[in-house]
């Protein structure tokens, strides 16, 4: 896979790069040259991240949340998007006995565009039916439907449908009148002079479960990115763990660095399994260029994990953090397009969801992977995040405690 | 063993928190390799007395310093040069020790090999344990390693023993004198006197939050004897303490958790 590879290849550069801090402080036993106080920062940098990244891996309940958990969402909202084709749901009362009226009926039901319930066999059935909403609207034909007149076959279906479906009524009719007039003529030869042929234009446009998947990789991305730390950090705290390190030279911008790279990885594997299974099982369409879409799916990841180590950082228990956390992590999934398209709010709305911080991470990604655009495309998104990220951080390490 | 060289220099030091004073302008000083006692009852000033020396807490009046080094000024280098070992150690879990120690010299800026400190501690072959799978003896031992990864010059224990069982606790003590041997000044606090009169080179009392006294374990004894006092007890030639090791045998319990 491609996405596969684009990891990778991501992070086998990390992982050399980290290599390198750790030969070049390995020389300094062997040779006279010291290391920089930088590459002695990094190194432990990069030690805090192996770690704690093969903690990730020894523990499943974290494994659970950061792999599976995001997958049941997928196959939730996947199995509900995928049947995203308009279709009547109609009863069908067949009481003729006509050669025509059958092959009509086996017609209808193999049109796509039609759902017959097959429960419903009688009228009053049909009322009941249509009075719960469980079908539309009824198609009847009569005994005389079909009956061959000179040959041709005549007759007169009727639609039973509710008040409140008139709609439903219309829709049915005039995809009725359509079938009969393609019969009609073929029995009635008369002249058409106005004609519809349809032509397929090779644009391939959004489906709605496009939208969907963007949403729940940024619904992921929440719950690595906020979640995760918000959850872990009071747990250290409680334990003394931080408060143990506060006695030790490490400074805040190497605890949080860690952090961003864990959840980096993590976050990036968790992702890169969604789009294989989306691939995979919804058969999405991969438009774009993968490697830059992780390297902006990164970016998404470190900005909304600011969030998360500001809470985490700041609560002194879980108590305290919990609250606050749902009252940023719930209007932000509701907003921003996580569970139903933005195009779906009002004017006003979207352009005020415009600048929560989610919106450009979805919406970028959405761009890169179904729309084929490039990570440079996308400069409006890109500088919503990066003011988002420049505040969430100042305010991450201003609230951070040790205990 | 003590060397008459200061290294611990605490000048006035005051702080409180409210308006409520915890510690009032106290000043001692401790020797390079010499082990110094704080003791007192809860409250007293113990616990935020050792917190300002090791840059948790601000310092409200006065100074401290470690070899030269002034704490207020220079927090990050003073935490290089100290190590602490915190009244209950945790640590994360699902984590080898070998790792945790790793993670703990590189917070100081230093590369290890775990497994020589682990030795020391006879925790070797523990290496690739989980610490939720250490006695709480073996917690303490280990803690104590990660503290010292970085050859500190100054070693803070706060309350070190509190429960711990005997054998434990004798452990810690010979651990705590091996240190000192590696030339590294030790500062505790405890509540078990017989702790801090075998243990200690000198102890400071506090009480209110300023010391009221400071001398060797033995000096103080003398001079309450001095005068006059009198215990009201004839002391046994042996205490139960005796008779629980002479029966559970002086050795670590080791077997208890594996």
């Amino acid at each position: 896979m491609n996405f596969a590879l684009a990891i990778l290849v991501l992070v086998l550069i990390v992982f050399r790069i980290g290599r390198r801090l750790y030969k070049a402080k390995y020389t300094v036993v062997k040779k006279v040259s010291q290391p920089t106080p930088w590459q002695t920062k990094l190194y432990t940098v990069w030690v805090f991240f192996v770690v704690n990244l093969k903690r990730v891996f020894r523990d499943r309940l974290a494994l659970f949340f950061t792999f599976l958990f995001p997958l049941i969402f997928l196959f939730v909202f996947g199995s509900l998007s995928s049947n995203n084709q308009i279709s009547l749901r109609i009863g069908l009362i067949n009481n003729s006995s006509t050669a025509f009226a059958k092959s009509y009926v086996a017609n209808l039901e193999h049109n796509r565009l039609f759902k017959i319930n097959k429960g419903v066999a009688t009228l009053a059935q049909a009322n009941q039916s249509m009075s719960r909403g469980e079908i539309d609207a009824t198609v009847e034909l009569p005994t005389s439907f079909g009956t061959l007149v000179n040959g041709v076959p005549t007759g007169q279906a009727i639609i039973h449908y509710t008040h409140n479906n008139d709609q439903a009524e219309q829709t049915l009719a005039s995809l009725m009148q359509t079938q009969f007039n393609v019969i009609n003529a073929h029995y009635v030869k008369t002249s058409q002079p106005l004609k519809i042929t349809s032509q397929v234009s090779n644009q391939h446009s959004l489906t709605a479960f496009d939208y969907t998947f963007t949403g729940l990789l940024g619904f992921s991305i929440l719950g690595v990115g906020i979640f995760g730390p918000m959850n872990v950090f009071p747990e250290l705290k409680k334990m003394g763990i931080l408060r143990r390190l506060h006695t030790t030279p490490l400074r805040v911008w190497q605890f949080f660095l860690s952090n961003m790279l864990g959840q980096a990885v993590t976050g990036l594997l968790s992702l890169g399994v969604m789009l294989l299974i989306a691939v995979l099982v919804y058969h999405i369409k991969i438009v774009g260029n993968l490697a830059e879409l992780s390297l902006f799916l990164i970016l998404g990841i470190i900005l909304i994990l600011g969030i998360g180590l500001a809470l985490g950082g700041w609560a002194k228990n879980e108590r305290q953090v919990a609250p606050l956390g749902n009252i940023i992590v719930f209007p932000m999934m509701f907003l921003t397009g996580v569970f139903f398209p933005r195009f779906l709010m009002p004017q006003w709305l979207q352009t005020i969801t415009n600048y929560v911080p989610l919106t450009p991470v979805i919406d970028g990604s959405r761009l890169i992977l179904t729309e084929g655009k490039s990570i440079l495309d996308l400069g409006p998104q890109l500088a919503v995040m990066g003011i988002w990220m420049v505040i969430i951080y100042a305010i991450a390490f201003r609230v951070f405690r040790w205990e | 063993m003590v060397s008459n060289e200061v290294v611990v220099k605490v000048k006035s030091l005051s702080k409180s928190y409210d308006g409520t004073i915890a510690v009032d302008g106290i000043s001692f000083e401790v020797y390079r390799g010499e082990i110094f006692g704080i003791l007192g009852p809860n409250g007293a000033g113990k616990t935020t007395t050792l917190e300002m020396i090791e840059t948790l807490r601000s310092i409200d009046s006065g100074s401290a310093s470690i070899d030269g080094v002034d704490v207020a000024s220079k927090p990050y280098q003073i935490r290089g040069m100290i190590g602490v070992q915190p009244q209950s150690p945790g640590f994360q879990d699902k984590t080898k020790l070998t790792e945790l120690i790793q993670m703990f010299a590189s917070a100081y800026g230093e590369k290890v090999d775990p497994l020589s400190f682990l030795e020391e501690v006879e925790l070797g072959d523990k290496a690739d344990s989980y610490v939720e799978q250490l006695s709480g003896g073996q917690k303490q031992r280990f803690s104590i390693v990660t503290a010292l990864v970085h050859n500190p010059k100054v070693f803070f224990l706060d309350e070190p023993t509190t429960g711990l069982d005997p054998q434990a606790r004798r452990n810690l003590w010979d651990l705590v004198e091996e240190t000192r041997k590696r030339g590294i000044s030790i500062i505790l606090t405890t509540h078990y006197m017989e702790e801090a009169e075998t243990l200690c080179d000198r102890v400071a009392i506090m009480d209110n939050g300023k010391i009221i006294a400071l001398d060797t374990p033995k000096n103080l004894i003398k001079a309450l004897l001095k005068r006059g006092f009198e215990k009201t007890q004839q002391v046994e030639r042996a205490n139960l303490e005796d008779v629980f090791l002479d029966l559970t045998g002086k050795h670590l319990a080791e077997g208890a958790v594996k």
